[in-house]
């Protein structure tokens, strides 16, 4: 079976990941898209998987998901001392690093 | 210490060393270190100790009479520039004529001294005048030893520079402090010219010590450069005409009498004043027949010139500075006559009695605050002493027979005599009017009647100021007789002069006693009187003839007029030459300076600091310009990130 519409389904899934994290107002929204991100690059390993017929790829799926969820509770966390500090979640709002 | 090996000395056979020569001059100088450093803390004892050295200085002189009657020469003498071969010694001499001037300084120098005791007895600066008068009694003995010409220079200027001191010692008034300059600027126009004479000597001749001055004017003689031996001896002449008060340049002594009386006694009548006359009696044989015509013109001008102010001068000091003047004078013609030994005989009289008479007006400035003889009068009933002595004084230095002067001055007339008759008629014209004037000064201010004294009268000195007065009076006395008959004429001999004068000539001997009585008359009938003598005819140029003679003949207003004027003018402008363009210069290079700091400032402000600033300014504004990229917003850094990652992804794809 062709791949092809699955690559155009991660690749859309990419973008809008892309779109999300540089456009979300919510820092939660932020890590949501880039969690968007990662499942598009793990959807890829997968469909690459079957066509050469590679088993490590899909073990390459696995770690995706262990990285992200990894990624999710350092950022949140990050947040949540984020929102303690600025009384904030908006990413707009928050410009400490402002030179 | 060496033998001088004895050359040219005409009368002399036996020359010894005596090593002790230098305390004669040296216990003086020592005694004005001493008192100059310590003299405030001695208070009135320091004058002892001026007056101890004189005194030992004294007694070592007179010690040396028997070996210098005898005819010896006694040296020392030290090795000076050593780099010559042979090398030049430099000492000091004792001859007759060199112990004849030794008795005079010492022994009138301390009966002077102790008379300054008493007259000095209330000045402030009672130390520093003794150290002053040791000074320049150590400056006259030397000069009176040295056996070299460049020695004898040092102690010549050293008495001009005690003079100065001396004359200028009240400095306080303007008057004294003038004097003293004038005085030492006057004397030094003469001793620049004696400098001359003996740096062409020096140069010419080649030798400088006074024994070989007969080897020097033979060898001039015979390279027939008489010449030049006149010219030097006229220069060094011009240095006496400077120091002795000759003519032209006699204008300091009469401004000298500014000084304390002691002063002028010591220095302007008996010593420093002699020292020209020494000096000439010591460079004899460097004089030629020409020089010596000199010599006798400007001592028997100053001679007559002298005496006829004498006659009209009103203060009692003046008259003695001009009496002064007129006797060296008299002296100078001796010298200009050939009399050698003649000169320095009436100068050794001379010392003697001039200093008594200005002790004794001392005694009676002192007694009575005046000096002026139209405020003095009758005075020998108050103070017998000094006018006893003042009367003694005068007789002698007019020729009265038998005491000092007589012998003296007779000396002179008999060589005048054989030599030149006119100059004997005006000496004898000069002895008449020696006579007149100091007689008008005895009989004006101690005879007649005192006036009415409404304040303190005045009374006899203390004895401290009249025993060396008497002290004086003996030697005025007595000391002729040493070229009497009577003593056969033990001076000449002492002066070498072969020549001996037999007996007393009757003409001399008539003439001078007619001069005495001559003047005598005159100075009582003129001046004790006050009668007017002339014709009624001639009373208006008598008069007017007076007046002149009174302002000394307006020498110092010529002068003033010719010299010292235009020289204050020069003065003037070269002073406004240095402020204003010298210092303008000087100012100007400074003030060019400043301005190119000045400009070098506003360089260093405007343009370096501004291109300074300005690099630190550029990178301040670039980094607020990049400052504009770190917004602190996350999404922004993310967006840059994707953005880059697109283009390096196509950039390296490709």
């Amino acid at each position: 079976m062709s791949i092809r519409p699955i690559l155009w389904l991660s690749s859309a899934l990419f973008a809008l990941g892309i779109y999300g994290m540089l456009s979300r107002r919510n820092a939660i929204g932020l890590l949501l898209a880039v969690e968007l991100i990662l499942n598009a690059a793990a959807l890829n390993f997968v469909v690459f998987s079957r066509v050469f017929g590679s088993v490590p790829a899909q073990a390459f799926a696995l770690f995706i998901i262990a990285l992200a969820a990894c990624e999710a509770v350092v950022g949140l966390a990050i947040i949540l001392s984020l929102a303690r500090h600025a009384k904030t979640v908006c990413a707009d709002e928050v410009d400490l690093l402002k030179g | 210490m060496h033998y001088v090996i004895p050359l040219g000395t005409p009368h002399t056979t036996l020359t010894t060393s005596l090593p002790w020569l230098a305390w004669i001059p040296g216990l003086p100088l020592l005694a004005f270190a001493f008192l100059i450093l310590l003299g405030r803390r001695l208070g009135r004892a320091s004058a002892w100790v001026s007056v101890g050295a004189l005194g030992v200085s004294c007694l070592l002189s007179l010690s040396l009479a028997a070996a210098v009657s005898a005819g010896e020469r006694l040296v020392v003498w030290w090795p000076w520039l050593t780099a010559n071969d042979p090398y030049w010694s430099i000492g000091l001499v004792v001859d007759g004529l060199s112990w004849i001037m030794l008795v005079v300084v010492t022994a009138i120098g301390t009966m002077i001294q102790l008379y300054s005791i008493g007259y000095m007895h209330d000045d402030p600066r009672f130390a520093r005048f003794f150290a002053y008068l040791s000074l320049f009694c150590a400056s006259m003995l030397l000069l009176v030893l040295a056996d070299h010409f460049v020695l004898l220079y040092i102690g010549w200027e050293l008495v001009g520079l005690c003079s100065y001191l001396l004359i200028s010692f009240w400095f306080e008034k303007p008057a004294a402090a003038a004097a003293g300059r004038k005085a030492f600027l006057t004397t030094r126009i003469g001793d620049t010219f004696f400098l001359v004479g003996i740096l062409l000597l020096a140069w010419t001749g080649g030798e400088l010590h006074f024994s070989e001055l007969a080897a020097v004017r033979a060898s001039f003689v015979q390279d027939h450069h008489g010449s030049l031996l006149t010219l030097i001896s006229a220069l060094i002449f011009f240095g006496a005409v400077g120091k002795s008060a000759q003519i032209p340049l006699h204008v300091w002594l009469p401004d000298a009498m500014e000084g304390p009386t002691p002063v002028s006694a010591l220095i302007h009548a008996a010593t420093m004043v002699a020292a020209g006359v020494y000096l000439i009696a010591r460079t004899f044989p460097l004089f030629t027949p020409e020089s010596l015509r000199v010599v006798l013109a400007i001592g028997l001008a100053t001679h007559l010139f002298a005496g006829t102010v004498a006659l009209t001068m009103t203060d009692i000091k003046r008259v003695l500075a001009y009496s002064t003047i007129s006797q060296l004078g008299l002296m100078m013609t001796a010298l200009g006559l050939g009399a050698l030994s003649a000169a320095m005989f009436h100068l050794f009289t001379h010392a003697f009695f001039k200093a008594l008479l200005f002790l004794a007006a001392g005694s009676v400035i002192h007694a009575s605050h005046h000096q002026e003889l139209s405020q003095l009068a009758g005075l020998r009933r108050a103070m017998p002493w000094t006018a006893g002595l003042f009367l003694l004084a005068a007789l002698a230095m007019s020729g009265g027979f038998p005491l000092s002067g007589f012998w003296s001055k007779d000396a002179i007339l008999l060589v005048a005599q054989q030599g030149q008759p006119a100059v004997m008629w005006l000496l004898v014209l000069g002895a008449v009017m020696t006579t007149g004037y100091i007689f008008r000064v005895y009989l004006r201010c101690f005879e007649g009647r005192a006036p009415q004294e409404t304040g303190p009268h005045p009374h006899e000195s203390p004895a401290m100021m009249v025993v060396p007065m008497a002290a004086l009076g003996l030697g005025a006395a007595i000391a002729g007789l040493v070229g009497s008959p009577w003593m056969r004429h033990r001076i000449f001999h002492l002066l070498g002069d072969p020549q001996v004068h037999h007996g007393m000539d009757p003409l001399i001997l008539g003439l001078s006693s007619v001069a005495v009585v001559v003047g005598f008359g005159l100075a009582w009938v003129i001046g004790f009187r006050r009668r007017n003598l002339l014709p009624e005819a001639l009373r208006p140029l008598g008069a007017r003839l007076y007046r002149w003679a009174a302002h000394a003949y307006d020498v110092d207003a010529c002068y003033q007029r010719m010299i010292i004027g235009p020289c204050w003018r020069l003065a003037g402008w070269l002073s406004r030459f240095d402020q204003r363009v010298i210092d303008g210069a000087v100012n100007g290079a400074g003030d060019a300076g400043w301005r190119l700091s000045q400009w070098k400032a506003w360089v260093d402000q405007r343009i370096v600091d501004r291109a300074v600033n300005g690099i630190a300014q550029l990178v301040r504004d670039t980094g607020a310009l990049l400052r504009w990229i770190q917004t602190g917003i996350v999404q922004q850094y993310l967006f840059v990130m994707v953005v880059s990652v697109v283009v390096l992804s196509i950039l390296l794809g490709r």
